[in-house]
C-alpha cells in the first residue's frame, strides 16, 4: 500500500489554497501531473551545478550534462522495457513524437491510396499529423468506431484491415473514457504484419508499460503527465524499424559528416534528435521515473484503479450525472456530464470549491461529434489523490446541481 | 454558496443561459458570421439586418454553449437591436473591456446595463472567451 500522506508531502503545490481559501483538490492529472519536490529541486541543481550543452564539448560541464542526459535515456528504456537505449528518442512532446513517426514513416512507406487506421476516440495529436500526411501523400485515413462502452469496436476495426493498411495508430488508454485498448487489437495488427503505434500519453503514468509484452512497434508518451517537467516527450521505435527510417528534422547533432555537397547522418538515437535537445527536461523525466519506481508503478496503478472505482460507485448513485462509457475497464479517468448543465459551469463551480477538473472537448472533437456531445467534464487521478477528495468532489457535484437546476 | 460563483452566475445570466432571447435566424439578413471557441467546441451563428440608415434592425443567433456564452449572446442581441453601427461598435469595445476586468473607461455602458451582469467573468480569466465569442462574431460580420 502506498503511504499517500507521505506522497502528498512530496508535492509542494498541494499546499496551495484556491480562490476562497479552499484546499486544492487536483483532479486534472490527465491534462498534466503535478511535480514532486525532488524533480523541481533536481532541475534547479542541474542548472546550478552541471549545465552545459550535450554531446558537443569536451569540457567537464559538457561531459557531466551528457552523462546525465544519456542516463535519463537508460531510465526511460528500463521504464518501458525496451531492448536498447538506441530505441529511445527524446522529443519536445508526445505530439512531436507522433509528428516524427508520421513524417519519417510516410516519406519512406506511404504512397497514394495507402491506408492508415486510427479510431474516432483519438486525441487531436494522433489525428492531425496523419491528416497532414494524407494531404501530402494522397493516402486515406480510416477511423475505427467505438462501441457504447468506450472501447474499440473490434469487428469494425478488423473490417478496416486490408493489404492497403500501412500503419495503425491508436490510443493505449483513452483520455476521455479511461479505457485501455484490448490486447486483441494489437495482436490483430501483429498477425497481419501491420506496424502499430500506441499513444501512451495516459497509460504511461497509470499502468506499468512493457513494450515487448504489448507487442507494439512504436510507443509515444510525454514527460509532463508522468510527474516530469514540460518540454520533453519520448518516441520509442523497434530498432530494426527505425534504423531504416530517414531523419525527421535536420540540424546539429544528427550528422555523421557534412560538406557543401550534402550530409550523411549519424546512428540511432541521435539521428532523430536534431538540435540541442530538452536535456534538463529529459534529466527531470529520469528523476521522475526514479521517484515513480521507488513507490512502485504497480502500487500507483492499483491505488488509482481503486480510486476510480470508488468514484464510479458514488457517481452512479447520482441520478443527475451521466458517466460516459461503461464503468468496467476504466482507469484513472472518468468523463461525465451533469444533466442540463454545461461542463464549463461544472468546472467553474468546482473551481471555487478548490477542485480542479477539465471541461471541454479534451482535444477529441471527432469523438464528441460521434457521441453528439458538445463537451464533457472529466476528473482524472494521480498518485496523490485520496478517497476523502472524492467525497468532497461528490458533495460539490450535488451543490452544483442544486445551484444550476434548482 | 460563495460570492464568486454568485457574482459569475447572476440571476439574469442563468435566465438568459437557459432561455436565450432572439434565438434563431434573421430573415432577411445581410450580415452573418460564425463564432467558435476552439478550446471547448462551443459555437454560434449570428445573423442580422442593417437597414439603409445603418441601424441594426434585427439580430438573432443560434448555437450551443455554456450559460456564459449563451447569456452573453442573448444579452448582446437585446442590446444591439435598434442601435446604429457606430454606437454598436462602441458597445463592443466597452463590453470587451468590461469582461477583461477594465471597467474604468467605459464610454457608453454603465452599471444600469444588463450587460454589466457579465462583469463577474473578469474573475475567471478562462471564461472571458465564453463571454466574448458572440461579440467577436458580431465584429467579424461587420467587416464581412
Amino acid at each position: 500500500m502506498l503511504d499517500i500522506k507521505k506522497i502528498r508531502g512530496d508535492f509542494p503545490i498541494l499546499n496551495k489554497k484556491i480562490l476562497n481559501n479552499k484546499d486544492l483538490i487536483y483532479l486534472d492529472t490527465a491534462a498534466s501531473a503535478q511535480k514532486p519536490k525532488v524533480v523541481i529541486d533536481e532541475i534547479n541543481s542541474f542548472y546550478s551545478n552541471n549545465y552545459a550543452n550535450v554531446s558537443r564539448g569536451v569540457h567537464t560541464l559538457s561531459v557531466e550534462s551528457t552523462f546525465k542526459y544519456e542516463d535519463a535515456r537508460k531510465k526511460v528504456q528500463k521504464f518501458i522495457n525496451a531492448d536498447s537505449e538506441r530505441e529511445i528518442i527524446f522529443t519536445k512532446s508526445a505530439t512531436e513524437s507522433i509528428n516524427l513517426i508520421a513524417n519519417s514513416f510516410a516519406s519512406k512507406y506511404i504512397n497514394e491510396g495507402d491506408e492508415i487506421i486510427l479510431t474516432v476516440m483519438e486525441h487531436h495529436s494522433n489525428i492531425i499529423p496523419w491528416f497532414l500526411i494524407r494531404d501530402k501523400y494522397k493516402c486515406k485515413i480510416l477511423f475505427a468506431n467505438i462501441d457504447s462502452t468506450g472501447n474499440i469496436d473490434q469487428k469494425h476495426f478488423e473490417s478496416l484491415i486490408s493489404e492497403k493498411t500501412k500503419l495503425v495508430s491508436i490510443t493505449h488508454l483513452s483520455n476521455v473514457f479511461g479505457t485501455i485498448v484490448n490486447q486483441e487489437i494489437i495482436n490483430m495488427c501483429n498477425n497481419a504484419g501491420i506496424p502499430i503505434l500506441l499513444d501512451g500519453c495516459q497509460s504511461a503514468s497509470h499502468i506499468p508499460i512493457d513494450v515487448k509484452t504489448l507487442g507494439c512497434d512504436y510507443f509515444v508518451f510525454s514527460g509532463h503527465k508522468l510527474y516530469a517537467p514540460t518540454g520533453v516527450g519520448v518516441f520509442y521505435g523497434k530498432e530494426n524499424l527505425i534504423e531504416e527510417l530517414p531523419p525527421y528534422q535536420g540540424g546539429g547533432g544528427m550528422i555523421a559528416d557534412v560538406s557543401i555537397d550534402g550530409a550523411t547522418f549519424t546512428d540511432l538515437p541521435a539521428k532523430f534528435e536534431a538540435g540541442t535537445p530538452p536535456l534538463v527536461e529529459a534529466y527531470g523525466l529520469g528523476v521522475a521515473i526514479d521517484y515513480v519506481n521507488e513507490l512502485g508503478m504497480s502500487e500507483i496503478s492499483e491505488h488509482e484503479f481503486r480510486l476510480t472505482n470508488y468514484a464510479l460507485d458514488k457517481m452512479q448513485d447520482l441520478d443527475f450525472v451521466d458517466i460516459h462509457g461503461a464503468n468496467e475497464n476504466k482507469h484513472s479517468i472518468i468523463s461525465f456530464n451533469i444533466k442540463n448543465v454545461h461542463s464549463h459551469e461544472v468546472s467553474s463551480f468546482l473551481d471555487v470549491e478548490g477542485i480542479a477538473i477539465r471541461a471541454g472537448h479534451h482535444c477529441c472533437q471527432p469523438l464528441m461529434k460521434h457521441l453528439s456531445l458538445n463537451s464533457t467534464a472529466r476528473l482524472s487521478f494521480g498518485m496523490y489523490n485520496t478517497e476523502d477528495e472524492v467525497d468532497i468532489f461528490i458533495n460539490a457535484l450535488k451543490k452544483c446541481r442544486d445551484f444550476f437546476t434548482k | 454558496m460563495n460570492d464568486l460563483i454568485k457574482e459569475l452566475y447572476q440571476e439574469i445570466i442563468l435566465d438568459h443561459g437557459q432561455s436565450p432571447r432572439n434565438f434563431g435566424e434573421c430573415d432577411p439578413h445581410n450580415k452573418s458570421a460564425d463564432g467558435h471557441n476552439p478550446l471547448c467546441g462551443d459555437n454560434l451563428k449570428l445573423t442580422f439586418y442593417i437597414n439603409n440608415e445603418d441601424v441594426i434592425e434585427d439580430i438573432k443567433f443560434t448555437g450551443e454553449g455554456c450559460a456564459i456564452s449563451l447569456a452573453s449572446a442573448s444579452l448582446m442581441t437585446e442590446k444591439l437591436k435598434g442601435k446604429k453601427i457606430d454606437i454598436a461598435e462602441e458597445i463592443f469595445s466597452d463590453f470587451t473591456n468590461l469582461v477583461s476586468g477594465s471597467s474604468e473607461d467605459l464610454k457608453v455602458l454603465n452599471e444600469e446595463d444588463s450587460l454589466y451582469a457579465l462583469k463577474g467573468v473578469g474573475g475567471f480569466p478562462m471564461r472571458v472567451k465564453c463571454a466574448t465569442m458572440a461579440w467577436h462574431a458580431f465584429k467579424s460580420a461587420l467587416k464581412s
